[in-house]
């Protein structure tokens, strides 16, 4: 309910405003919502994080299949192999995303849009894998990714967060600009 | 479903539907962000943190009741290997944790290969943890610290300072591109 009533709010803003000069630009728009959010998180449960989600669900899919698994990792004796907040917040991410690209206003979205830095389509699903597995690992290395230690670790000014988030942009700051030399160069 | 799960879907669709109007589920925008060739990744970043940064802050001073804050700890090692660790695969897939996932939910054949990615990165480091945690986790842990705690000053007022700064950065990036568009 309260979902449906914030997104209609925004999107009629949106909408009227467009055509304007002065219309809110939609990074202030959806930078904004996205720090309501957070205090909404923050209010009710917890402030916002995905990464934890990832190790929980697969713990609690292995643990189906080889009885017994969550209990012998440490790991996910720490962090627990449940669907609770967390997972459903993950799922809810999806469907949010769902509900953006076939609701009015929504645009699809191309499968890369820097398709050439990667030459062929093989090696760019090659990169968003590898790229997946590494994201995870530092995440959960580091206790939490974008989300759990920039959006959250740094709006409670935690120590924690901006070291986090310099050692983040400092590595993807020189990847991602060899990648895009790469591809003009 | 419990309350809790409940409150985690809402704020998922909530987080997931300004992060796809935001245009998260493309990998270019961070690819170009990280690049410093499109600055939208940071405007968005900085402005939710400094949105959330106040609210925190807000909610703690006056409504503390309501303030659910959880601050992690600084294990130096570990939050710095990861964070390098983090960087170079949220360079090359274009995608975090969380973006990854609207990728997927936005129809992008990308976003499932980086979640399907992450749920093996993830897989990994359940193994990996009992091996990792003495060497990079347990170490120099200084503990939950927070910059207003480290340094002696009141937190409403250093959050409004900080948010304000960070306003103020979000503003300089806005100036530039707006330059750089109409040269």
């Amino acid at each position: 309910m309260v979902t449906e009533r914030v997104e209609v709010r925004t999107q009629t803003v949106r909408e009227t405003a467009a055509p304007s000069r002065s219309a809110l630009p939609p990074w202030l728009i959806w930078g904004g919502m996205i720090g309501l959010v957070q205090i909404f998180a923050i209010a009710t449960v917890q402030p916002l994080g995905v990464s934890t989600a990832y190790p929980q669900l697969v713990g609690w899919l292995v643990d189906k299949i080889v009885p017994g698994f969550a209990e012998s990792q440490p790991y996910l004796q720490k962090i627990g192999a449940k669907i609770g907040w967390e997972v459903m917040l993950i799922i809810g991410l999806a469907l949010g995303a769902f509900l953006s690209s076939v609701l009015p206003g929504g645009r699809s979205t191309p499968a890369c849009d820097l398709p050439n830095v990667y030459r062929s389509a093989w090696g760019r699903g090659l990169a968003a894998f590898v790229g997946g597995f590494l994201i995870l690992f530092g995440a959960r290395l580091a206790g939490g990714c974008t989300s759990g230690h920039m959006l959250s670790g740094i709006a409670q000014l935690a120590l924690s967060g901006f070291l986090f988030g310099a050692a983040a942009f400092a590595t993807g700051v020189l990847t991602a600009s060899l990648l895009l030399k790469r591809r003009t160069g | 479903m419990e309350t809790t799960q409940i409150l985690g879907l809402i704020t998922g669709l909530m987080f997931g539907f300004a992060l796809h109007r935001a245009r998260f589920s493309r990998c270019g925008l961070v690819m170009r962000g990280l690049a410093f060739r499109d600055f939208t990744m940071l405007k968005v970043m900085l402005t939710a943190i400094a949105v959330g940064m106040v609210g925190a802050a807000a909610l703690a001073t006056f409504a503390p009741e309501y303030a659910h804050l959880k601050v992690k700890s600084l294990y130096v090692w570990g939050v710095l290997v990861g964070g390098l660790i983090f960087g170079v695969g949220m360079a090359i897939a274009g995608y975090c944790p969380g973006t990854a996932l609207i990728g997927l939910g936005g129809g992008v054949r990308d976003g499932l290969l980086a979640v399907l990615g992450g749920l093996l990165g993830a897989f990994a480091f359940i193994l990996a943890f009992p091996a990792l945690e003495p060497v990079l986790m347990k170490p120099l842990d200084l503990g939950k610290l927070t910059l207003h705690e480290t340094l002696g000053l009141p937190y409403l007022p250093t959050a409004l300072v900080i948010a304000a700064l960070l306003g103020g950065i979000v503003v300089w990036l806005n100036r530039l591109e707006v330059k750089a568009r109409a040269q």
